[in-house]
């Protein structure tokens, strides 16, 4: 290996010390960086959980419901609704909205919310409905 | 004595030098302390953005495992007040089912608020949650500051937890959010339910779908 002059050693070690000191404020950035966004990306998280999740769970509570109470009717009108409610049902049951990364959020959400509103109008529920529905239906990730 | 000359005005000479090396000294001084704040700077946004992702996937399973029971309950009593609008219009019956659907939404709502309050705020300095945990024990300074639950929560058998994760340094305010005493009123308004299922004698199915919102 070649001889460093002395010079060369001087300037080495401006550089190096430039260098530790920003890898060392680096290191220490980046610790309390993960610290900072691990809690404000599970705060994040867990407020559009439970966005998602309440507007699911709803859809799914009400439809097994009016499943129970059709389900022993033998009129037309009510065999109509029955088959609709069930296929709310069945897309629900079909969709892992609890899954964060499940890669077709936010088509199944759509098309969830598309079969609870036609649902809905089957069932000539009353309008206060729609708020929920409208307001909810803003939502976006 | 010519050495004696020198040395006097040597000293001068010396101050002269002693200020010119102080004065490198503190530039020296600042530039690195400079670069160890710019340092600081760029590894604070690298650390955000390589935790955020999994921070926020794993934050969205808590939300939702923890909102579910009671949304589903939501949507049985909307369901329930429809029918009673058409079958039992103007009845007292009505009015409690109503009441009910209104206490539903309300705890419901006060959930959401806890996480809505908690995502707003941003997180505490470091220097915030060395305070919080030197109030604590001393011998918990070197611990994680949060703990992961082991139970599941979920499918609820254990009904003390949702599977939250109390960190020291979030308000306490976040410990309700599926903390036992909101299982308990979750527990009330279940059997508010059941009643007014039977008084409105509707299908015993449905008393299936709503005891299941708390393993029963």
């Amino acid at each position: 290996m070649a001889h460093l002059s002395e010079n060369d050693d001087i300037f080495d070690s401006i550089i190096m010390a430039d260098d530790r000191f920003h890898v060392e404020g680096y290191r220490e950035g980046f610790e309390e960086g993960v610290r900072q966004g691990s809690i404000e990306g599970r705060n994040h998280g867990r407020l559009h959980g439970a966005k998602l999740g309440a507007e699911v769970s709803f859809y799914n509570g009400f439809a097994l419901t009016w499943k129970c109470l059709l389900q022993n009717s033998t009129d037309v009108k009510a065999r109509k609704r029955l088959k609709a409610v069930e296929s709310l049902i069945g897309v629900i049951q079909n969709f892992p909205y609890e899954d964060p990364q499940y890669e077709n959020l936010q088509e199944d959400m759509e098309r969830v919310r598309a079969k609870f509103r036609q649902v809905c109008s089957l069932l000539n529920v009353p309008t206060d409905f729609k708020e929920y529905v409208s307001g909810t239906s803003g939502m976006s990730f | 004595m010519s050495w004696l000359r020198s040395v006097a005005s040597s000293e001068e000479v010396f101050d002269e030098d002693v200020d010119d090396i102080s004065l490198q000294n503190k530039e020296w001084k600042y530039n690195m302390e400079k670069r160890t704040q710019d340092g600081f700077r760029e590894g604070i946004e690298a650390g955000k953005e390589a935790s955020l992702q999994v921070a926020f996937n794993r934050g969205y399973r808590e939300g939702a495992s923890g909102i579910i029971r009671i949304a589903q309950l939501k949507g049985i009593m909307s369901a329930i007040r429809c029918w009673c609008q058409v079958h039992v219009p103007g009845t007292p019956a009505l009015s409690s089912v109503t009441d009910l659907l209104q206490r539903v939404e309300r705890h419901e709502d006060e959930l959401v608020e806890t996480l809505r309050r908690a995502q707003q705020r941003p997180p505490p300095s470091l220097t915030e949650m060395v305070d919080d945990m030197e109030e604590l024990s001393v011998g918990q300074k070197s611990q994680d500051i949060e703990s992961r639950c082991t139970c599941s929560g979920k499918d609820g058998a254990n009904e003390d937890c949702s599977g939250i994760v109390r960190s020291k340094g979030e308000d306490s305010e976040m410990h309700s959010y599926g903390s036992s005493s909101k299982i308990e009123t979750l527990k009330e308004l279940q059997k508010v339910c059941l009643d007014l299922v039977t008084e409105l004698e509707l299908p015993d199915e449905l008393k299936l779908h709503i005891r299941q919102l708390t393993g029963c």
